[in-house]
């Protein structure tokens, strides 16, 4: 036998043993894409492994009740895929009991991209987010004690949950809450028709260019591009109302009062109705409350005062241009992919 | 001969190529062993047993509490040597809780040697309110975590009072940014005789702890009676606390 051959022999050994260790190839393939254009996401998984399963038993989770006190309330109750995974078009969401909320439920898309959650804000990680809706007691009201607990006594999740960590491990927090942050983070919405046209693949008609034209003009400053938020929380002028301060409860701080995340405009005809609390249920009141109703707040956002008058100066044409604008925002890939359905 | 030295050469090949599968290698020394931290609990400045679920009154606000929740964070333990070293145990997290009788923290693995000092940090430490999901002590399912503002408990105090106007009273404390930040590092220099690690004894450090000083410069009960955001009351009350936790004794 000849060195080389000798050397070959031990070297392939080798490989062999330390491919051993390796997970299967194809999970590694499994990835949060996203156009060019945009940033990089601010959720980088960390010590949280993106695989397929991973994904899938996220996703099986989100449509499952089993994760409510009583088993009659999932995640999807709130939010539903046709409305970009905001409500079912109402005002405050309905959880455990038929009981109210005092807001309303948010779209979920391009989560791995927002720095902070919630209208204001209090949540700082992807991962700890669903807590919130599980334990909060007019929408899940469970523990996460108790959910481990079931999770563990439930032949299918159990098996799956070895599946996607291995089979010594056993369903805890960190394992539930990593496989929700893996579904959450990939629900990308980047096919609009405002995503074909940065990508070149259409081109703007006049009225949506004009529109266009406008919102870069006015709206920017908050709702910037290519996400249509800039996750900065502000005071865009509305009439302070149910005793919501905002972010103010958070840290605490006066100049906080009224200010709210800056929601992403992206699919936003699917998801009326809008603002934090759904106060108006169309986008033409929405444009009117920026041209004509701006309730003049101490704190009131300075890109909201145009030429020393507060509001946006806006005409009815403009509004027209506006919402054919808007309109270019609605993912309908995005709304319809299985990837992301029950 | 050539076969013997190719079959040596697999061997090592293949030994190289097991080990590494191992994602990490403990380096246990021959006299390592375990440290208990003990936190005993003793109330106002007669220093009484304190326990849940008895009636005590208050030195200064004359209240009485009997408590039915008494738990904190305890994390980021550091040993420090004679040679001046530190040794900083790994995934320093636990929770105190009377209601369980867990206020012996058992610190395993300690390299063998000489130390003159613990280092403990009340709390949770900035970086782990902010990292996302976690096991252990800092699980969301110990019920210590705001879930709608992100961030740990450090202390839970609840319990009933016939002065409070509600009939009881709730203290969550914490908050872990800015100037009313709650986590704090303390010190405790152990003076004479150092703790010795050897393998081959219980080596102890007893700390005291008295909740009543969480009332040192608050409120009586009638006043306020609940807490459960962070702010300067979450700050001063548990800094009281915190600052008011000595060093005892220790035992080799
Ligand atoms: C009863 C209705 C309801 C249920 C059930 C519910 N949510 Fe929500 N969700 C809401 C509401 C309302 C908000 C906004 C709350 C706020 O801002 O104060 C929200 C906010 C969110 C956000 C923040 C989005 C953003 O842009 O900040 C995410 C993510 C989210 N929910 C995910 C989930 C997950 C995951 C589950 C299941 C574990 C879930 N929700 C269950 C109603 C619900
Ligand atoms: C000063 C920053 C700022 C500017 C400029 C601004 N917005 Fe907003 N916008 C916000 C904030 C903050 C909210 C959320 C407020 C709330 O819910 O309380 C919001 C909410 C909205 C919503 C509701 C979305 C939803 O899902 O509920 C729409 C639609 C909207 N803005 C459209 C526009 C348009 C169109 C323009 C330009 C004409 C514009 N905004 C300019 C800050 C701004």
């Amino acid at each position: 036998m000849s060195t080389s051959i000798k050397q070959g022999l031990g070297l392939l050994f080798m490989i062999v043993i330390l491919g051993s260790c390796q997970d299967i190839q194809d999970e590694a393939s499994f990835d949060l894409s996203y156009p060019a254009y945009f940033p990089e996401p601010h959720y980088q998984f960390g010590k949280n492994k993106l695989t397929k399963d991973g994904f899938e038993l996220g996703k099986s989770l989100f449509y499952d009740p089993i994760v409510s006190r009583d088993s009659t309330i999932s995640c999807s109750s709130c939010h539903f895929q046709g409305h970009a995974f905001a409500d079912h078009n109402s005002t405050l969401s309905t959880g455990i009991d038929g009981l109210k909320g005092v807001r309303n439920s948010p779209a979920m898309f391009n989560l791995a991209w927002n720095t902070s959650f919630m209208w204001d804000g209090g949540i700082n990680h992807i991962e700890v987010m669903p807590v919130a809706p599980i334990t909060n007691h007019v929408e899940m009201d469970e523990t996460m004690a108790k959910l481990v607990a079931k999770l563990r006594s439930n032949a299918k999740y159990n098996a799956y949950f070895k599946q996607v960590f291995g089979n010594n491990t056993e369903v805890d927090d960190q394992q539930i809450l990593f496989v929700l942050a893996q579904f959450m983070s990939l629900l990308v919405s980047d096919n609009s028709r405002y995503d074909q046209f940065r990508k070149g693949l259409v081109e703007f008609d006049e009225e949506e260019n004009a529109g266009y034209l406008i919102f870069k003009k006015y709206c920017t400053q908050c709702h910037a591009e290519p996400l249509f938020t800039d996750f900065s929380f502000r005071n865009n002028g509305l009439e302070f109302k149910n005793d919501d301060f905002g972010r103010q409860k958070v840290p605490l701080l006066d100049d906080d009062f009224m200010k709210f995340k800056v929601p992403s405009l992206r699919n936003v005809e699917m998801t009326y109705p809008y603002m934090h609390d759904g106060r108006f249920r169309t986008l033409k009141m929405v444009l009117d409350h920026y041209s004509t109703s701006l309730v003049p707040h101490e704190n009131l956002d300075p890109s909201l005062k145009n030429a020393g008058q507060i509001g946006i100066p806006l005409s009815e044409n403009d509004k027209e241009k506006l919402l054919v604008f808007l309109k270019t925002l609605n993912d309908y890939t995005f709304i319809s992919n299985p990837l992301f359905g029950e | 001969m050539k076969y013997f030295n190719f079959i040596i050469v697999l061997i090592i090949f293949s030994v190289l190529g097991l080990s590494s599968c191992k994602k990490e290698e403990t380096v246990t020394t021959k006299t390592s062993g375990d440290v208990g931290l003990d936190i005993e609990h003793v109330w106002g400045s007669a220093e009484e047993e304190f326990i849940l679920n008895k009636e005590y009154t208050h030195p200064l606000t004359n209240d009485k509490m009997t408590f039915t929740i008494f738990r904190y964070y305890v994390s980021n333990l550091r040993l420090k040597s004679t040679d001046g070293t530190w040794f900083t145990q790994p995934d320093s997290y636990y929770i105190v809780d009377l209601g369980t009788d867990e206020t012996f923290l058992s610190i395993p693995e300690v390299p063998g040697g000489e130390y003159t000092d613990i280092e403990v940090t009340f709390g949770v430490d900035s970086l782990h309110n902010v990292s996302g999901a976690q096991t252990g002590a800092l699980a969301p399912s110990n019920s210590m975590f705001w879930s709608w503002n992100s961030g740990y408990i450090m202390l839970k105090a609840e319990g009933i009072s016939p002065n409070s106007l509600t009939g009881n009273f709730i203290f969550h404390l914490g908050g872990f940014m800015g100037e009313n930040k709650v986590q704090t590092t303390k010190t405790y220099n152990f003076g004479t005789t150092p703790l010795v690690i050897d393998g081959n004894r219980e080596a102890e450090i007893h700390l005291v702890a008295n909740p009543a000083k969480l009332w040192h410069s608050a409120d009586n009960l009638a006043t306020k009676s609940s807490m459960t955001i962070p702010g300067v009351i979450a700050k001063t009350m548990s800094s009281t606390f915190y600052n008011g936790i000595k060093f005892d004794h220790i035992h080799n």
